[in-house]
């Protein structure tokens, strides 16, 4: 227990200046602390990067496949791998907590060139094996201008969890990808979000459940199997 | 709300209740290699003193207040008891004259100018064999703590007067404990260290912990000469230094802070004794303990009003500098980030039931660490509570022997306590700017 305690009032700059140093570099450790673990995490994604530009190649590579072989080893579940899944939760999740922006507009276009070559490559597949995939097109945008896109995400991602089958391919509108633009102007999809393009026609505004399934009544015909892109909220 | 002008007021809070938590703490090891006592081993002769336990409706625990009292290790004949019965409407009043009773019987040497007029002075040598100090009874109409202390003080000639709520005990060596330090005759006042008395719901237990961190604020504070509330619970005063700034005033509810105050500018030193040991009654209800600190957050607010020209004056060294802004400013503070966390909570909230509504999905939470919050901002809350934790160990260390770890509910104080202060600090604040005024029950 420690002795009485008085002391006479002064005033004790030596000390103020100490706290403030120590409390300083308190903030100076928080935010080193803080940098170094969005480095981290921006290092995950790079290696997930790795992995997709590897599947970028195998995905062109079996677009040459396809035309010398039989569709009995290519079947619809083959392509969009997992780590395709994983990269677009985290840039989910890297975009709403901010920061790193150029870092992550750069992989999110990165992302967005190899969803447009896995639906190309569904449909020359869907083509050659007869197959009936279903497809939608998800555009959406983060600039603020969009009020319903992330109740439209949600939308799309309960239709995903529902039929795994279901490809839903998200692109944010305003980025700057030539193959994404073009894109845009083949579906001529105007900048009214959210949009959606199922069948070849383009949707604007926000569509609940009931008003997807009502669009797409092949939906009905999906069974679980392959996963579907993560939805951008 | 602007997110950019809200992160900075964040930020902005955080670094200034931080940088006072730094500021205590290293205050504190400082203190414990340069510090010199203050008190003289041997000492001075042991002065009178006189012990006020103003009372309102006390009957449930003035009992175990007055025996702790007598029990007090301290000469009989010199120090005396006053019972102060403040217009209770309860069984207060009979129930202490049991005491004044119990006292004479065994007393027969009484001080104070009245009590004296009664007796043989020339036989006071024999006469001085009592076994327990004088205990005095008086009744009057309601009039607030203020008023009976004042009635006490006009009725002894002591040197020291102290208090004690009436819902408090002490250690038997509390008064030797705290008397000594009144040989400095610069010292005018001097405070305990509070512990809370048989804390027995969660809400006690939390408490027991927030007055370790009371323990040591109130010895850090009169460790750099600031500090500015001399509570009830066995805080002593010397007489005449009270009589001489004009005795107790109401203080807007908190007549100890008022009177510490006016210490304060009036140049006289409080200090701190954590040795002097007093168990105090904690609220065992919310609401019970949402109107003590309403009561003692608008007090301070107001007198801080009364006050205010010793807020950033230099003349008041620490006090004017550091202690009084951070103290106005933590209660802003605390509001504000109550508010923040409420407002994000219920706008998160109102954001899933609608998903919810829309999608049929409910949320599930990831444990991916990639997905952990790692923002500076949480850094800094994890900081802030780790200081919040070492000034607990201090708090430990200065009031209790031999510990070194602050009580068990320490998890839940750090939890959830923060949560339950935002309530009376806001409705104080209203209060405070709307005059309103508070009462003690």
């Amino acid at each position: 227990m420690e002795q009485p305690a008085v002391n006479i009032r002064k005033a004790r700059w030596s000390s103020y200046l100490v706290a403030f140093l120590i409390t300083a570099l308190m903030f100076a450790t928080a935010l080193y602390a803080s940098n170094y673990f969005n480095n981290a995490r921006i290092a995950d994604i790079r290696a997930t990067q790795d992995d997709i530009s590897t599947d970028i190649l195998s995905i062109e590579t079996q677009f040459d496949l396809l035309a010398e072989h039989s569709c009995a080893n290519i079947g619809e579940n083959t392509i969009l791998p997992s780590e395709l899944v994983s990269m677009g939760n985290q840039l989910s999740y890297l975009e709403a907590q901010g920061g790193n922006a150029d870092e992550v507009a750069r992989l999110k276009r990165l992302y967005s060139l190899l969803e447009i070559k896995d639906y190309l490559l569904m449909q020359q597949i869907a083509t050659k094996c007869n197959l009936k995939p279903v497809f939608i097109l998800y555009f959406y945008s983060n600039s603020g201008t969009c009020s319903d896109c992330a109740d439209q995400g949600y939308v799309l991602t309960s239709l995903s969890q529902t039929y795994p089958q279901l490809r839903v391919y998200s692109f944010d509108y305003n980025l700057g990808v030539g193959a994404l633009q073009t894109l845009i102007s083949i579906d001529n999809v105007q900048n009214n979000l959210p949009a959606l393009v199922i069948n070849g026609k383009v949707y604007y505004g926000l569509k609940n459940v009931n008003d997807i399934q009502k669009i797409l009544p092949q939906l009905k015909t999906l069974q679980k199997a392959a996963s579907s892109t993560p939805v951008k909220k | 709300m602007s997110g950019g002008i809200d992160l900075w007021v964040v930020y902005g809070f955080l670094f200034i209740s931080m940088y006072f938590e730094v500021f205590l703490l290293t205050s504190f090891i400082e203190r414990r290699f340069r510090s010199k006592p203050i008190v003289s081993p041997g000492g001075n002769p042991l002065p009178k003193v006189a012990i006020v336990v103003p009372c309102f409706n006390e009957e449930k625990s003035l009992s175990s207040t007055v025996q702790s009292l007598l029990a007090l290790d301290y000469p009989a004949d010199k120090f005396e008891i006053f019972i102060v019965d403040d217009g209770s409407t309860d069984g207060t009043l009979a129930l202490a004259k049991t005491f004044e009773n119990a006292g004479r019987k065994e007393s027969r040497v009484f001080f104070g100018e009245d009590c004296l007029s009664d007796q043989d002075a020339s036989s006071a040598d024999e006469k001085n064999t009592r076994l327990f100090p004088l205990v005095r009874v008086f009744h009057k109409e309601n009039g607030g703590k203020h008023t009976a202390m004042n009635l006490a003080l006009a009725h002894t000639n002591a040197e020291l007067i102290g208090c004690l709520d009436a819902d408090s005990i002490v250690e038997p060596s509390a008064l030797r404990a705290i008397v000594p330090v009144f040989d400095n005759a610069t010292v005018a006042a001097a405070t305990p260290g509070i512990h809370v008395k048989n804390p027995s719901n969660l809400l006690q237990h939390m408490q027991h912990v927030e007055y370790r961190l009371s323990i040591f604020n109130r010895f850090m504070l009169a460790g750099l000469g600031s500090a500015f509330i001399t509570p009830g619970p066995f805080s002593f005063f010397r007489a005449q230094v009270v009589r001489d700034l004009g005795s107790w005033r109401d203080g807007h509810s908190t007549e100890d802070m008022e009177m510490a105050l006016r210490m304060q500018q009036g140049g006289f030193l409080i200090a701190n004794v954590p040795s002097a040991i007093v168990h105090t009654g904690a609220p065992k209800t919310l609401r019970g303990l949402y109107r003590q600190r309403v009561r003692w957050t608008y007090g301070w607010l107001r007198n801080a009003i009364d006050y205010k020209h010793m807020f950033g004056n230099r003349a008041y060294g620490n006090l004017g500098i550091i202690i009084l802004p951070s103290a106005i400013i933590s209660i802003f503070a605390g509001i504000y980030f109550f508010a923040r966390i409420v407002f994000y909570t219920v706008r998160e909230l109102i954001a899933m039931v609608e998903r919810i509504m829309e999608t049929g999905i409910y949320p599930h939470t990831s444990f991916d660490l990639f997905y952990f919050n790692t923002s500076a901002l949480w850094f800094l809350i994890f900081m802030s509570v780790g200081l919040v934790f070492a000034l607990l160990c201090a708090g430990t260390m200065i009031g209790t022997e031999g510990r070194r770890f602050p009580p068990k509910a320490t998890p839940l104080f750090l939890l959830f306590y923060s949560f339950l202060v935002p309530l009376w600090l806001s409705a104080a604040v209203v209060r405070a700017a709307f005059k309103t005024g508070v009462r003690w029950r």
